[in-house]
């Protein structure tokens, strides 16, 4: 029971630390050069990174599900449609065809 | 670049448009009611972790770690892991905090969160001048979301099918999707970006690291080569 308490602390601390931290840095990294770039670059191959992650941890489902996701958000550029086709199409996959 | 509108109206439209982010974040949500419930937790407990760490997977692992016996320490540190990834997110919007007064630096940090970091940027890859108010509005909209989930998820425990069942666990997955397509500007981008998958390939698949590091591994390394690159 203590240890719930102990771990919603501890993980709160170390979240907004983590938060807070990026933010002061981010500030004192310098505007120009490479460490601009750099930072400037950061969201879209983080993002790429992420849905890597996730596709990569899947199996073949994943990976078609993700390609006609990918395909549909190149065509529509809409959040919403990739969304509802991306979960259709994983549930199609999961429940009719066998991989 | 248009002059920015209203911090208001600019609240009020990252809190509209979050909405279908906040419902797919629902869904892990429930999931992580469901993993409450396994460890005792009473909906005040998931209410003040909710608020207080506001990093779904993390709060998933994290709880998973108690349930499975691994300790307070173990759980703290496996989450804490998972959320590396924020100091970067939060490092790439600085232009967002700066010159902003303490508190609000503190407010806006603390509700930066994956879905509405993106959704910002997707909305400014379309040139939109949306700043600060959008991000804490969008940010705003999250956690009445996450509480709201969590808090049903481990009142209803029993009530609730499997997300994997119905397919809304690769929601998330899907939204990126989308957001990495709004956030492809030329073909500058192309190197970086396959670096970032081919880095995230080869520690995942031979199983090297966890996900949460190969996230930041593969991140890290697209964006210094785009920044160490002449004329990038």
């Amino acid at each position: 029971m203590d240890d719930i308490w102990l771990v919603i602390l501890g993980l709160a601390a170390a979240t907004f630390s983590i938060r807070m931290a990026g933010a002061m840095l981010g500030a004192r990294l310098p505007q120009s050069g490479a460490w601009a770039r750099i930072l400037q670059s950061l969201p879209g191959c983080l993002i790429v990174a992420l849905v890597s992650v996730s596709l990569l941890s899947g199996g073949p489902n994943e990976w078609i599900a993700g390609a006609i996701a990918a395909a549909v958000a190149i065509l529509s550029r809409s959040l919403l449609a990739t969304m509802v086709i991306g979960i259709t199409a994983i549930w199609f996959l999961r429940h009719f065809v066998v991989f | 670049m248009f002059k920015s509108g209203n911090n208001t109206q600019e609240f009020i439209n990252g809190f509209k448009e979050v909405v279908p982010l906040a419902i797919g974040a629902g869904i892990y949500g429930l999931a992580f009611g469901l993993l409450a419930a396994q460890a005792h937790m009473d909906e005040l407990q998931v209410g003040i972790m909710g608020t207080t760490v506001f990093a779904g997977a993390s709060q998933i692992i994290a709880v998973e770690r108690i349930v499975s016996g691994g300790g307070a320490l173990v759980a703290i540190i496996a989450g804490a892991a998972l959320n590396l990834r924020l100091l970067l997110i939060t490092a790439s919007i600085r232009d967002v905090y700066a010159g902003r007064p303490f508190w609000q630096v503190v407010l806006g940090a603390h509700l930066t969160t994956d879905e509405n970091w993106a959704l910002m940027l997707s909305a400014r890859a379309e040139g939109r001048s949306v700043g600060y108010w959008y991000l804490v509005g969008a940010g705003l909209m999250m956690l009445l979301v996450w509480l709201m989930a969590t808090i049903a998820g481990v009142t209803f425990a029993t009530a609730i099918p499997d997300p994997r069942a119905l397919g809304t666990d690769f929601a998330f997955t899907a939204a990126f999707i989308a957001i990495a397509r709004s956030l492809w500007t030329c073909h500058w981008d192309f190197i970086p970006w396959v670096t970032s998958f081919v880095v995230v390939a080869l520690l995942i698949l031979p199983g090297f690291v966890d996900g949460s590091w190969a996230m930041i591994a593969g991140g890290v390394a697209g964006a210094t080569l785009a920044g160490l690159r002449r004329n990038g």
